[in-house]
C-alpha cells in the first residue's frame, strides 16, 4: 500500500497539500473562463480530490520501472499512458460534476464546455509532476537505505576485527608467558593494545591511507609472531607510492587474518605470508599471498572475510573496485584492486 | 602414575599447561605434539591415560584425533572457542577448557581427570561418539581413516560407496578401498542424505554414482554403478531411492 495511505496523519497532510493546487485551478477557471468564483470552486473541489487519489499511482509505476532501469522513451512513454487515461478519467468526473451542479447553475455546464481542453492538459501535467516526485523520494529513500546498509557493513567489519579467538588465544599465551618469560609477557600485552587501540581509531573513519592500514595490520602481525614464532614468515613488498592510497578502513587486516588462520596456522612447520602492493595505471593492486594445506580440517566461518571486504569495496566503489581470489600449487591468493585516490593521514595525538 | 599428552600447535599454550603440571606429583607428561598427526601417532604409540587436546590444529582437528585414537583415553579440550563445547561434552570429553584459563580451573579438570580414570570408565569407539556429537543439518566434508600408522583422510565428495563388514565399514573413494570401525548406520548419519542412499542393510551408496537399476530377483534388484561395480538393492532401499529421485 502506498505510505500516505498507510497512516490518517499522512493522509490528511497530503489532503492539505492539495488544497493550494486546487484554489490555482479554481483560479484559472474563474479568471480563464469568466465564470462565478463559487461556481468555479464547486466543480474543482470533487474533482481536484478526485485527482489527488489517482496521482497516488505513479508509486506503484515508478517501483515498478525505476530510472536508469529502462531508456528515457520508454519511460516517457510508460507514464504519458496513465497520464492521459487519468486525464480522460477526471474529465468524466468533471461531466458527472456539472450534471449534478445542473439545478444549482443553470447556465455552468454551456458555459464551461469551453475549459475542458485545458483542464485535460493540467491534468495531464499534474499528473506527471506527481510522477516526478515520486522519482524524487525513491531517490531520498534509497540513499537512506544505503546509508544503513554502509553503517552495517562498518559495524560487521569492527566486529569481525576483533576476532575474539584471537583475542583469547593472544591472552592465553600472555598468561603462559607470565611466568616462562615476563618481559615478552609484558612486550605482548604492549603489542595487543596498540592492535586494539589502532583498529578501533581507524575503524571510526570512512577512509583511511594505505599506509595506515599497513601499520595497522603490522601490529596485528606483530601480536602473531609472538603466538605463532617462527611458524610465521613476513614478506613484505609495497611500493612507495602505494601509501598514500586512499582504502577503505580494515579491508587488509581481515585477508591477513585469514592468511593466518586458513594458511600458516593449517601448516605444521608454518609458512610465508607474503603482503605485495604496487600501483598499475589508475589502480592500486594489493596481493596478500600464503602457502596453506589444502587437507586441513575444515574450519567454520571459512570465506565470511572476503564476503564481507567484497561487500563494502561493492558498496563504495561499484564495479570500480575487485577482489579476487586463486588458489595454484597449494598457495592462496587475495587480490584487491582499488582505484588510486590520494588521501590524508590524519595523526591523533 | 598418570601419563599425559599434550596436544596443541602453539608452543606457548603447551607451555602453559607443562607450568600448570609441574606441581602434579601423579601427572607424567608422556610427550608433547603440534599437530593432529603426531598426536594420533603418539597415543598409539606412548598410551597416555590423559590427552590435553586442542580443536583446530593441522592436519587434523582434535575431534578427528580423538575419532581415530578410539576413546581409551581421557580427554581435555583446551580452546578459544567455545562453540565445540556441546560436541565435547558428546565426545564423552573430562571437561572443556576455555583459554585463557586459570590454574584452580585446571586444577578442577585435573580432578576430574583423576576421578575417571580410577573409575575406568570403559568409553565408546571413537567414530561411533563422532557420530553422536554431529550437529543436526550439518554434514561431514571429510571422513578420517586410520591404516596402520597411516591416516587417509578422504573427501565426501569422492566417496562413492560403503559396504558393512562386520564391525567394519568398507569405503571406495576414487578407485581405491579402505577399512573403518565404525558402523554402517552411524557413517550414514554423518553424510547427507539427499546425496546417500542406505540401498541395502550393508550397502550406503552415492546417488550421482549410480548409472542405473536393473530387476534381480522378485524382490530384488542391482544398482550399477557408473564404475561397472554391482550392488544389490533392497526392497526398503528401492523404495528409499524412488522417494529421493521421484522417479517410478
Amino acid at each position: 500500500m502506498h505510505p500516505i495511505l498507510r497512516s490518517r496523519r499522512a493522509y490528511a497532510a497530503y489532503l492539505l497539500a492539495w488544497i493550494p493546487l486546487a484554489l490555482v485551478y479554481a483560479y484559472l477557471f474563474a479568471v480563464g473562463g469568466r465564470i462565478a468564483w463559487l461556481e468555479s470552486i464547486a466543480v474543482t473541489v470533487p474533482t481536484v480530490f478526485v485527482l489527488s487519489f489517482f496521482c497516488l499511482f505513479p508509486f506503484y509505476s515508478c517501483r515498478a520501472l525505476p530510472l536508469g532501469s529502462a531508456s528515457i522513451r520508454k519511460v516517457a512513454i510508460s507514464h504519458a499512458i496513465p497520464a492521459m487515461f487519468f486525464s480522460g478519467v477526471v474529465l468524466a468526473v468533471t461531466h458527472l460534476v456539472l450534471a449534478a451542479l445542473d439545478r444549482t447553475f443553470p447556465t455552468l455546464r454551456a458555459r464551461f464546455g469551453i475549459l475542458m481542453p485545458a483542464l485535460a492538459a493540467m491534468v495531464f501535467l499534474t499528473y506527471l509532476l506527481s510522477t516526478a516526485l515520486h522519482y524524487v523520494f525513491q531517490a531520498i529513500e534509497r540513499s537512506k537505505q544505503a546509508e544503513v546498509l554502509s553503517r552495517e557493513a562498518q559495524l560487521k567489519a569492527l566486529k569481525a576485527q576483533v576476532n575474539p579467538h584471537f583475542l583469547f588465544n593472544s591472552l592465553n599465551s600472555i598468561s603462559a608467558l607470565t611466568t616462562i618469560d615476563p618481559a615478552r609477557a609484558r612486550e605482548m600485552c604492549v603489542r595487543l593494545s596498540d592492535f586494539l587501540r589502532s583498529s578501533l581509531r581507524l575503524g571510526e573513519r570512512t577512509s583511511i591511507t594505505f599506509g595506515e592500514e599497513l601499520a595497522l595490520a603490522q601490529t596485528y602481525l606483530n601480536v602473531e609472531q609472538i603466538r605463532f614464532g617462527n611458524r610465521l614468515q613476513l614478506v613484505q613488498n609495497v611500493d612507495a607510492g602505494c601509501s598514500r592510497c586512499e582504502v577503505p578502513p580494515l579491508v587488509i587486516q581481515p585477508l591477513i587474518e585469514n592468511a593466518i588462520k586458513h594458511g600458516v596456522a593449517t601448516l605444521v612447520s608454518g609458512g610465508q605470508v607474503v603482503i605485495a602492493a604496487k600501483l598499475a595505471g589508475d589502480k592500486m593492486r594489493v596481493t596478500i599471498e600464503n602457502d596453506f594445506d589444502p587437507d586441513a580440517p575444515v574450519t567454520s566461518k571459512s570465506g565470511f572475510g572476503i564476503a564481507n571486504v567484497r561487500n563494502r569495496l561493492q558498496a563504495r566503489y561499484s564495479a570500480s573496485a575487485a577482489l579476487d581470489v586463486d588458489v595454484r600449487d597449494n598457495r592462496y591468493r587475495a587480490v584487491l584492486s582499488v582505484p588510486y585516490v590520494k588521501g590524508k593521514e590524519i595523526r591523533s595525538a | 602414575m598418570i601419563r599425559a599428552l599434550l596436544v596443541d600447535d602453539e608452543d606457548l599454550a603447551r607451555g602453559l599447561v607443562r607450568e600448570y603440571l609441574r606441581n602434579e606429583a601423579d601427572i607424567e607428561i608422556a610427550g608433547e605434539c603440534a599437530n593432529g598427526f603426531d598426536a594420533v601417532k603418539a597415543v598409539a604409540e606412548l598410551r597416555p591415560d590423559l590427552l590435553f587436546l586442542d580443536v583446530q590444529m593441522p592436519k587434523l582437528d582434535g575431534f578427528e584425533v580423538l575419532e581415530l585414537v578410539g576413546c581409551d583415553v581421557a580427554v581435555i579440550f583446551t580452546t578459544a572457542h567455545d562453540q565445540y563445547a556441546m560436541k565435547a561434552f558428546d565426545a564423552a570429553a573430562v571437561d572443556y577448557l576455555l583459554k585463557p584459563f586459570d590454574e584452580q580451573r585446571f586444577r578442577t579438570a585435573l580432578e576430574r581427570a583423576r576421578r575417571r580414570i580410577s573409575e575406568k570408565i570403559p568409553a565408546a569407539a571413537g567414530a561411533e561418539l563422532k557420530a553422536a556429537a554431529q550437529v543436526p543439518g550439518q554434514y561431514a566434508v571429510r571422513v578420517v581413516v586410520k591404516d596402520g600408522t597411516r591416516i587417509h583422510i578422504i573427501p565426501v565428495k569422492d566417496l562413492e560407496c560403503a559396504e558393512a563388514q562386520d564391525d567394519y565399514v568398507a569405503l571406495s573413494a576414487g578407485g581405491k578401498s579402505y577399512l573403518k570401525q565404525q558402523t554402517i548406520s552411524s557413517l550414514e548419519s554423518l553424510l547427507d542424505p539427499q546425496q546417500f542412499v542406505r540401498i541395502h542393510r550393508s550397502h550406503l551408496v552415492r546417488l550421482d554414482c549410480i548409472a542405473k537399476i536393473e530387476p534381480y530377483t522378485k524382490d530384488t534388484r542391482l544398482a550399477v554403478l557408473n564404475n561397472g561395480k554391482r550392488l544389490p538393492v533392497s526392497r526398503a532401499g528401492y523404495m528409499r531411492l524412488k522417494e529421493l529421485t521421484g522417479v517410478d
